[in-house]
């Protein structure tokens, strides 16, 4: 942990070498309700190591790249068979002398009216680097209408933080060409059985670096991200009891914050991170508290003779939706989050359960049985506009919202598994992001935080 | 009405009477025990209504009649006559330390916690074995099929540990001997997919503990 946190350090001095301002142009409109894909050519990345690159530094950054391009769903990629150019080195006049000295590249070296030819409205090219043990990235953002450039940086760091240098970017030009913060140096946490036990596990947005943070050897459930990153709430039934625990991912101590007789689960961390809604058994009824993340400040919300779970917050705190069947079956229901005005929200099939607000506050997300099948739905918090996102997809469950609220990731028995998927709000592009054996399910996305780990 | 009837009582008592002056007991019980194998389930009623009676007796025989119907005949037996030497085998059938409480699971319906008829047997019959081993201690395992998230899953489990839990109290046994816990849809006992395999895993499982 010390380790990555010195090499942030560095690759947070050494940024933003290269920047220009971009206010007058909106390249891509997000408001607008439908935006076209904006068309971007990513020329494949040089790697100056050549000719022995047997580690394909500059291919695995293009790869990574183009995926988290392409999932974010603002981009039509141009296809690199379409380059003519083959190689792809920049071309001398560009490089300032690995000084550093904020000296603006000039991109007259690039032919844009060829990158315009293909269709590219803007343009990526980078180069790593590796030497003595240092990996060095360099990359910059182009403007082909204006043949100029948007934005350069160059990241310094070990030959293991690649892909977060190249995340690092992808945020980069997001925020540039859209002026929102991307979510490609989030993460998802969530568990597997692949040991055999239900253990949690954390990977990068995309699927890659799958780790195993939890050893407990029995069974673990329901991970939830703190809003400022740095801590997983999960339960384990490690002390022979469904119990809350809290785990510090930067000193790696976990702690059992609530192990009342009867069930301690749903853990859902208020948007400020001072509470946890939970549920509780202890009084006789699974009912909906909240305490503080040190156990501390228990305060009852429901009061019910029905099952109450499964809490979520709206992302101003004030509403908690969550999953009752004081209806005679499984429906979400709408509260303040002092527990008053209980409203109920789902009125469609028998068994909706799981609830997830979006961080944009305008949609929850939920799955729900549906003639038989179990797919992903949204609704807006009035009621209005179910939509069912999934289909074909085997049994999916236990949705979760990306920060942006613009993708989602869930469970689905396809494929066998149950494997995590990956699927934009829309419902049109699906990606199966974990393959392990045993199955994977309950996943729960970060918010973006200033440092990827 | 009345005289004629009468009439016949007196003839149905003095052919009674002499039955069973010539026979002695051995014949008289050689006509209850068909009586007994021709009307199985009257003779039940009897016995539930015995304990009030005579207690020792009337228990042991209940419990294996219920376990065992074709045992029946001969725990009518017991009851009207030498109740003891009687009752001795069918108590000896179920050991009062033992039991095997994995035999004694109970179903439920699909997004269900309420006890069946079977479930309430089950019950009655870990109850009966827990009054007659005041040590005892269990644990109840509410289980759940896959369908629905794992949180609503825990929290039904729990509810369905708690209704047989509610109804052993009812029975009598003290509620600091039961502890339960919620397994939601974490130990299924029948891995498929069916709802063959669905239906086996709506379960309650008792476990006893220290």
């Amino acid at each position: 942990m010390k380790k990555s946190l010195f090499i942030a350090v560095a690759l947070f001095l050494l940024e933003g070498i290269y920047s220009q301002p971009l206010w007058a142009k909106v390249y891509i409109d997000i408001r607008s309700p439908s935006f076209r894909r904006f068309p971007i050519a990513i020329s494949p990345f040089s790697t100056a190591l050549s000719p022995s690159d047997t580690m394909r530094l500059g291919e695995r950054a293009t790869e990574i790249l183009s995926n988290d391009l392409s999932i974010s769903g603002f981009f039509a990629l141009i296809d690199p068979r379409t380059f003519t150019e083959n190689s792809t080195r920049i071309p001398p006049a560009e490089t300032s002398p690995g000084s550093g000295q904020g000296e603006t590249a000039g991109p007259e070296g690039i032919d844009f009216r060829k990158w315009a030819h293909v269709g590219a409205e803007a343009l990526v090219k980078g180069e790593v680097t590796y030497k003595d043990r240092s990996l060095s990235l360099e990359a910059r953002l182009y403007d082909v209408v204006k043949k100029e450039l948007i934005i350069g940086k160059r990241y310094i760091g070990e030959v293991t933080d690649l892909a977060r240098m190249v995340h690092r970017f992808a945020d980069e030009i997001i925020f540039a060409l859209t002026g929102e913060q991307g979510i490609f140096q989030t993460k998802i946490v969530f568990v597997s059985k692949a040991t055999g036990n239900k253990e949690v596990y954390l990977m990068d947005f995309d699927g890659r670096n799958v780790n195993q943070i939890t050893r407990q050897q029995s069974i673990c459930l329901s991970p939830r991200w703190s809003p400022d990153g740095t801590k997983i709430a999960f339960i384990s039934y490690k002390a022979g009891n469904p119990d809350l625990y809290i785990k510090d991912l930067r000193t790696g101590e976990e702690r059992r914050i609530s192990h009342y007789p009867g069930l301690n689960i749903s853990p859902a961390w208020s948007p400020d991170g001072q509470r946890l809604a939970l549920t509780l058994s202890k009084d006789g009824n699974s009912e909906i508290y909240t305490i503080r993340p040190d156990g501390s400040g228990l305060v009852r919300l429901t009061n019910h003779p029905a099952i109450d779970v499964s809490p979520t917050w709206s992302p101003d705190g004030k509403k908690i939706a969550f999953v009752s069947n004081r209806g005679g079956n499984p429906q979400i229901y709408i509260m303040e989050a002092t527990g008053e005005n209980v409203q109920r929200l789902t009125f469609e099939g028998k068994y909706n359960t799981h609830p997830a607000w979006s961080p944009r506050g305008d949609r929850i997300a939920f799955d729900a049985s549906i003639g038989g099948n179990y797919n992903i739905c949204t609704i807006r918090p009035d009621g209005s506009d179910f939509k069912i996102l999934t289909a074909n997809l085997g049994r999916c469950e236990m949705p979760s919202w990306s920060p942006d609220g613009r993708h989602l990731v869930f469970s689905a028995s396809r494929d066998g598994g149950p494997h995590i998927f990956l699927i934009d709000a829309e419902g049109t592009q699906i990606k199966k992001l974990t393959f392990q054996r045993g199955g994977d399910t309950y996943p729960n996305w970060s918010s973006r935080f200033r440092d990827g780990g | 009405m009345s005289r004629k009837s009468s009439v016949w009582l007196i003839v149905f008592v003095c052919v009674i009477a002499l039955a069973f002056i010539a026979s002695g007991c051995a014949k008289k019980q050689v006509v209850k025990e068909e009586a007994a194998a021709k009307l199985p389930p009257m003779e039940a009623k009897k016995e539930e209504v015995k304990p009030a009676v005579t207690p020792e007796a009337a228990k042991p025989a209940v419990t294996p009649e219920a376990a065992k119907p074709e045992a029946a005949p001969k725990a009518e037996a017991a009851p009207p006559e030498a109740a003891k030497p009687e009752a001795a085998p069918p108590a000896a059938a179920i050991a009062p330390e033992s039991i095997d409480l994995s035999g004694l699971r109970i179903q439920f319906a699909f997004d269900d916690y309420s006890l069946s008829n079977k479930s309430k047997e089950n019950l009655e019959k870990i109850g009966s074995w827990m009054s007659k081993n005041p040590n005892a201690k269990i644990q109840v395992e509410g289980h759940t099929c896959e369908i629905g998230t794992d949180e609503y899953n825990l929290a039904l489990g729990e509810r369905r540990a708690n209704s047989a839990k509610k109804y052993l109290e009812g029975l009598g046994v003290t509620p600091s001997r039961m502890s339960t816990i919620s397994y939601g849809k974490e130990r299924p006992l029948d891995p498929g997919h069916t709802e063959e395999a669905r239906s086996k895993n709506r379960r309650d499982e008792f476990v006893q503990t220290k």
